[in-house]
């Protein structure tokens, strides 16, 4: 019998892998775009279409995810708590620096209010609402060029697009290289993975907690209060 | 520590002998297709195979076959050397060149027929057939149009092309059926080809009529009696005692006796006798017998015109054409029967052709690929074609530019977009070109001794012999010419008007002459009628039918008329009176009844010949019910009968049943392209008013063709020029 | 908004067929047509062993920018019969009709778009051209009709697709610089991909220098030393000539394919076109850095545990 929080209703975590698909496969044939010819490497012309395709789908998730932030309570996982916010940074910095490594306790606990710690939700806050915009339109700006003005302060608006574009996918690129690492440093190695997947945040029973019994200490109710 | 499990068999028992059983069916099966299929296949056709053996195929001494390369040698040096100082004007002094030539190192090196050598190297001492010629030869390079590079087994390829199995049943064909659809092109295929082509010119196929041997009685031999060799065999390079009918089956293959019996030097041999060609008869049948010395293999070298014109003459300039080399050899014994009446009459050859005398080889324009010998996209007849998509045309060479010298070069050129090349550069064809052939009134053949089908009309003259049509390169299956008008014009109409209808004042008269003296030999004939039915065939169907017919032409063939782009070509146009059999007869014919060629010579009695014919197991069997379901009623389709084939044999207690003689209900019409004559017609031949060009015909507007048929008309440009200043 | 790239092709597009057909509609051309619309009226001339065309495609004139006018509005005099006069050889009188300005005019007052080239402009690029500089035989009397058929000439036309104006354009080229067919041809071996790019780019994208006189192209065609040989001209930030070539290319599909289909099918993209040197260093550099911080990350964790589990036991 699983114990713990229900913290990710099912449109998220559809959300949350149709987004990472999309990701992977706009890495893949954008890479194959701006690096065009190598063997290991999509068809140019495959990888045209699949990236057109793959970023129009991905405009759509981002609405869907906007929208769903705006309809549902997820939207209070965002909702940045500004004071104690330099403190919480720096617990959140120090632990993933040095308190990791010395099998400190994790600063932050997970509860129904607020899943994400301040430095996961500060940085998907710049994803979601500053760089995936960006990135969207510079896309969308790309497929109808025609209809931008010839030049962008005396440069090429196409090429000024491009560079938005590819600066920001460069951005986005090594965010999900860290995401995709960050999320190994939960209570095991995937139960983050898997929470992601199932919905539910484990909440395991302080005995069996191999590494973290410094935080058995301090009982998850009061972990939430806290927070 | 556990129990060793039991070792499980990898199949149970029961598995284990299920496989037993169905590899053992399947050995049977194997065993039966090799054993019993052939000699069961062969007593259904009524087909002979046994080992085939030449008596010219002999052993010769080293020393005797030192003196036949020596000889050959000779040959070949004194040719050639003799061609180098033909120009020379004094007869001592090219004596003289002539052997300085002959004995020169470099010109005996490059001169000697190769395979002197190779066969002295080979120890080779006598000629035996494909055998011989695969123990070097067993693979052949090929090269492909788009360059690629294949190597194959040379005696499949050879097997499988269509000068041995002139057959087909792949797609490709430029053939449609006057139910409208492209022969073979759909999932149903049958083998069609000249195998079971029904045609009046020969007036057998084949299966009937592949070898035969006939008693002549010529007059100035006062009774004495000389055989003579007949048959399709004589050109065809199987030599086995039938035609390939294996191949027409979706199993079996030719028997290896019979591949034994391919005849490789007739087309691959400097030195070919075509004495050597007739027809002898051994305890299992009639075969053609053919050269198979070794005097002829050493001969062996590139194919040139002359290879390829033993047999191709024959349907082009005719056997009666005065430069076919293989008709001044009929036969050491059973000389060939002659053809009197050209099939196309236009002639390949320096006399009359232009490529010819300019050295062109027939393999420079039919290009080919191993075996396989293309003959063009376009093709009227349903004959064969081993390399449909390759093409074979004057432009190849010549572009569309071929007019350089002339004045009027531009507009000449010009003209190519409405004109192909053979329509002013073929401007006469042989005399003895047939037009129309009787053969259910037989003549005496004094000189020869036989009874020979009637030419009521040969002429080699435009408009009479040959005439134009508009031509897409599509045909139906009884060789009528497609194409339109580039404006679609439903006026163009030749399976209604051209091919139907002889309307030349001389040409009638003619026939009508001819119909009066075959009237003295068959009183029973209607002058006048004959002539109708000649001259218009159509005048032979119901009204029903004839409605049908215009039908079927504007549903089935109006769209295929109109594919691409047409232009006028000049066809050779023939038709025959034959016994047709009615039960199986539509709009555009009934099936044709083959004659049986040794009777109808000897006796001229033609009923007779196609009930001898009929008697032919092939013949039977065509009319029973595997064979319907199997081809005939698919090939009735493309006939334009569209109920299927009615398998009811017309030969019954020894009687004809719903047989009738018939001219077929249109002529024929054959493509010609060779006697190709270096200087065109002149613009007046057509731009005048007794130009040779019918244009309401072709399907011009009144007022057009009077304006075609006007050359002031024409070179006045109407509009006053005049300066707008 | 629109960048009207005019292409000297052949598009036909239905709404230059609808202002023909609303224009005055040629007088009948049949007379000359007669002869002049064989498709193969053409001989090989013996001295320059040139293919000399004679032929008019009546349906390529009828759409031409002259297709509204009659023959003899230009072919004035000596056309009366077959064969035609040797006076018939005159040269035309092209200027008489374009003037720069009193055309213009004509065509404001016609509401059709504005001319984009200029005939005088064209003259001076011309003359600075190798068509016109070179002593070469082959280069000899040419002139505006050598490339520019005034039968078939049209203004490309945006909905025409880009292989086709790209072929079409080059054809031009190509039915004098035949040679360049030729596999093993070796002046252009230095070129990646060489038929890929001839399919999709202009010759004159390289063999002109890049206009300063607001006309898309220039007329001046540079010699072969003088074209460009560097894959940065298109393959890189620099705009302009990138610029030139992605916004007709884009703007073609649009009209072509419609708004949705361009998104996903847009055939617009140029290899490299995103490319930038000190972003992609930047951009790769961080990358690896942050996995190599990952990979140290990782491996601090991992002896940490150790240490746990050991004291643990």
């Amino acid at each position: 019998m699983m114990t713990g929080l229900y913290l990710y209703a099912r449109w998220l975590r559809v959300w949350h892998w149709l987004n990472a698909l999309l990701f992977m496969v706009l890495i893949v044939s954008g890479v194959s775009m701006h690096f065009g010819g190598s063997a290991l490497l999509m068809p140019f012309n495959t990888a045209v279409t699949v990236h057109n395709t793959a970023g129009i789908l991905l405009s759509v998730t981002w609405l869907g995810f906007m929208i769903g932030n705006a309809v549902t309570t997820n939207k209070r996982h965002y909702r940045v708590t500004w004071r104690g916010l330099p403190q919480r940074l720096f617990a959140q910095m120090r632990y993933y620096g040095y308190g990791i490594f010395h099998n400190a306790p994790h600063p932050f606990h997970v509860t129904a209010d607020m899943k994400l710690n301040t430095l996961q939700q500060l940085s998907y806050l710049g994803v979601m609402y500053g760089l995936m915009p960006i990135l969207v339109m510079s896309g969308w700006a790309f497929l109808f060029s025609t209809f931008l003005p010839d030049t962008l302060f005396g440069i090429g608006s196409v090429w000024f697009v491009a560079m938005i574009h590819l600066t920001v996918a460069y951005g986005l690129a090594l965010f999900l290289l860290v995401h995709s690492y960050i999320i190994t440093t939960g209570d095991t190695l995937t139960s983050n993975l898997r929470a992601m997947i199932t919905g539910w945040h484990p909440f395991t029973p302080p005995l069996e907690r191999s590494f973290d019994h410094a935080a058995e200490t301090i009982p998850p109710k009061t972990a939430d209060q806290r927070s | 520590m556990n129990d060793p499990a039991p070792v499980k068999p990898l199949l149970s028992h029961l598995a284990q002998r299920r496989l037993l059983i169905i590899s053992g069916i399947l050995l049977i099966v194997f065993i039966a297709y090799r054993l019993f299929y052939p000699p069961l296949f062969d007593a259904y056709v009524g087909k002979t195979n046994a080992p085939l053996t030449y008596a010219n195929s002999q052993t010769v001494t080293p020393q005797a076959f030192e003196l036949l390369a020596r000889d050959l040698s000779h040959q070949a040096r004194y040719q050639k050397a003799a061609a180098i100082v033909a120009t020379d004007q004094d007869p001592f002094a090219r004596q003289v060149k002539i052997e300085m030539l002959m004995n020169t190192a470099s010109f005996v090196r490059d001169t000697e027929p190769t395979h002197i050598k190779y066969f002295r190297q080979a120890g080779i001492r006598r000629y035996d057939g494909p055998k011989t010629c695969l123990g070097c030869h067993a693979t052949l390079q090929v090269t492909h149009s788009d360059g690629r590079i294949e190597t194959v087994n040379t005696l499949d390829d050879i097997v499988n092309s269509v000068h041995f199995k002139f057959q087909s049943t792949s797609s490709g064909f430029s053939t449609y059926g006057y139910d409208g659809r492209a022969v073979n092109s759909g999932q149903r295929r049958i083998p069609v080809g000249k195998i079971d082509r029904a045609c009046g010119i020969p007036g057998s196929f084949t299966w009937t009529g592949w070898a035969a041997l006939v008693k002549s009685r010529p007059d100035n031999a006062q009774g004495a009696i000389e055989i003579r060799s007949e048959g399709c065999g004589q050109c065809h390079i199987g030599g086995n005692y039938q035609p390939a009918t294996e191949k027409m089956m979706p199993i079996g293959d030719v028997p290896n006796e019979a591949k034994a019996g391919l005849d490789c030097l007739i087309c691959h041999a400097a030195n070919y006798d075509m004495n050597q060609r007739y027809v002898i008869q051994d305890e299992y049948g009639l075969r053609w017998n053919q050269d198979r010395s070794l005097q002829a293999a050493l001969s062996v070298a590139p194919v040139t015109n002359d290879n390829c014109l033993r047999c191709h003459q024959h349907n082009m300039g005719g056997d009666a054409y005065i430069h076919n080399q293989a008709a001044q050899n009929l036969g050491e014994k059973h000389r060939r029967l002659l053809h009197h009446g050209a099939k196309r009459g236009n002639p390949f050859s320096p006399e009359d052709d232009r490529h010819a005398t300019a050295g062109i080889q027939c393999t420079d324009c039919h290009i080919p690929e191993g075996h396989k010998i293309p003959r063009g996209r376009l093709g009227v007849d349903l004959v064969a074609n081993d390399l449909p998509n390759k093409e074979v045309s004057c432009e190849q060479c010549h572009s569309q530019l071929p007019h350089n010298h002339s004045k009027d070069k531009a507009l000449l050129n010009g003209h190519i977009t409405r004109l192909a090349c053979e329509t002013c550069h073929i401007k006469q064809l042989e005399e003895n070109n047939v037009v129309l052939r009787d053969w259910v009134h037989p003549t005496w053949n004094a000189e020869e001794g036989v009874f020979q089908p009637t030419d009521v009309y040969r002429s080699g003259a435009v408009g009479t012999g040959f005439t134009f049509l508009w031509f897409n390169g599509n045909g139906t299956f009884l060789a009528n010419a497609l194409g339109n008008h580039p404006n679609h014009n439903l006026n163009y109409n030749p399976l209604m008007q051209q091919m139907v209808r002889i309307d030349d004042a001389g040409a009638i008269a003619a026939i009508r002459a001819k119909a009066q003296e075959l009237k003295r030999q068959y009183p029973e004939i209607d002058v006048e009628q004959y002539v109708r039915t000649a001259t218009d065939p159509l005048s032979q169907l119901s009204p029903e039918l004839l409605a049908k017919r215009q039908a079927m032409i504007e549903a089935n063939l109006r769209s295929v008329m109109n594919q691409g782009e047409s232009r006028i070509y000049p066809f050779k146009l023939f038709n025959a009176m034959m016994y047709e059999d009615m039960g199986n007869q539509g709009p555009f014919g009934a099936m044709i009844l083959p004659f049986d060629y040794a009777s109808y010579y000897e006796t001229g009695d033609p009923k007779a010949a196609v009930k001898k014919a009929l008697q032919d197991p092939i013949v039977q069997r065509m009319y029973q019910l595997p064979f319907k379901l199997y081809m005939m009623d698919e090939f009735m389709a493309y006939f334009g009968v569209m109920d299927g084939w009615q398998p009811n044999y017309p030969l019954v207690n020894g009687e004809l049943k719903r047989v009738e003689a018939h001219w077929m209900r249109q002529m024929g019409t054959l493509m010609v392209n060779h006697g190709i004559q270096g200087r065109g017609r002149e613009c007046k031949d057509c731009h005048a008013l007794n130009g040779i060009m019918n244009y309401e015909a072709l399907g011009y507007s009144p007022e057009r063709a009077a304006e075609l048929r006007d050359l002031d008309v024409l070179t006045q440009v109407e509009l006053p020029f005049v300066d707008r200043k | 908004m629109m960048l009207a790239l005019f292409l000297f092709t052949t598009p036909i597009t239905a709404v230059t067929n609808q202002a023909h057909s609303a224009m005055k509609p040629p007088e009948d051309h049949r007379a000359c047509l007669r002869c002049h619309a064989m498709k193969t009226l053409a001989y090989r001339d013996p001295l320059s062993k040139k293919i000399i065309t004679l032929v008019i495609d009546p349906s390529g004139f009828e759409h031409s920018v002259h297709g509204q006018l009659n023959c003899r509005e230009c072919h004035e005099q000596h056309y009366q019969r077959y064969p035609h006069s040797e006076r018939a050889r005159a040269p035309l009188h092209c200027v008489k009709c374009h003037e720069d300005g009193k055309k213009q005019a004509q065509h404001q007052s016609n509401h059709q778009p504005p001319r984009q080239y200029q005939f005088t402009t064209i003259e001076q690029e011309f003359k600075r051209s190798v068509h016109a500089t070179s002593d070469e035989p082959d280069a000899q009397d040419f002139n505006c009709h050598s490339c520019h058929n005034p039968h078939q000439f049209q203004r490309s036309q945006i909905g025409k697709p880009l292989a086709q104006v790209v072929r079409d354009d080059n054809a031009i080229c190509l039915s004098c610089h035949e040679q360049r067919f030729d596999s093993l041809e070796t002046t252009h071996a230095w070129l990646p991909r060489r038929d890929k790019h001839w399919q999709a780019v202009r010759c004159l994208e390289c063999h002109t220098p890049l206009s300063t006189t607001g006309q898309p192209v220039s007329h001046q065609i540079l010699a072969a030393a003088d074209s460009k040989v560097d894959c940065v001209n298109c393959h890189s930030q620099d705009a302009q000539l990138l610029t030139r070539l992605y916004q007709y290319r884009s703007q073609e599909d649009v009209a072509r394919t419609g708004f949705i289909a361009k998104a996903v099918f847009n055939d617009a993209y140029i290899i490299g076109m995103s490319r930038s040197p000190i972003i992609d260093f930047i951009g790769l550099l961080m990358i690896a850095l942050t996995a190599l911080v990952l990979i140290g990350h990782g491996w601090g964790r991992y002896r940490a545990a150790q240490q746990l589990s050991r004291g643990s036991q």
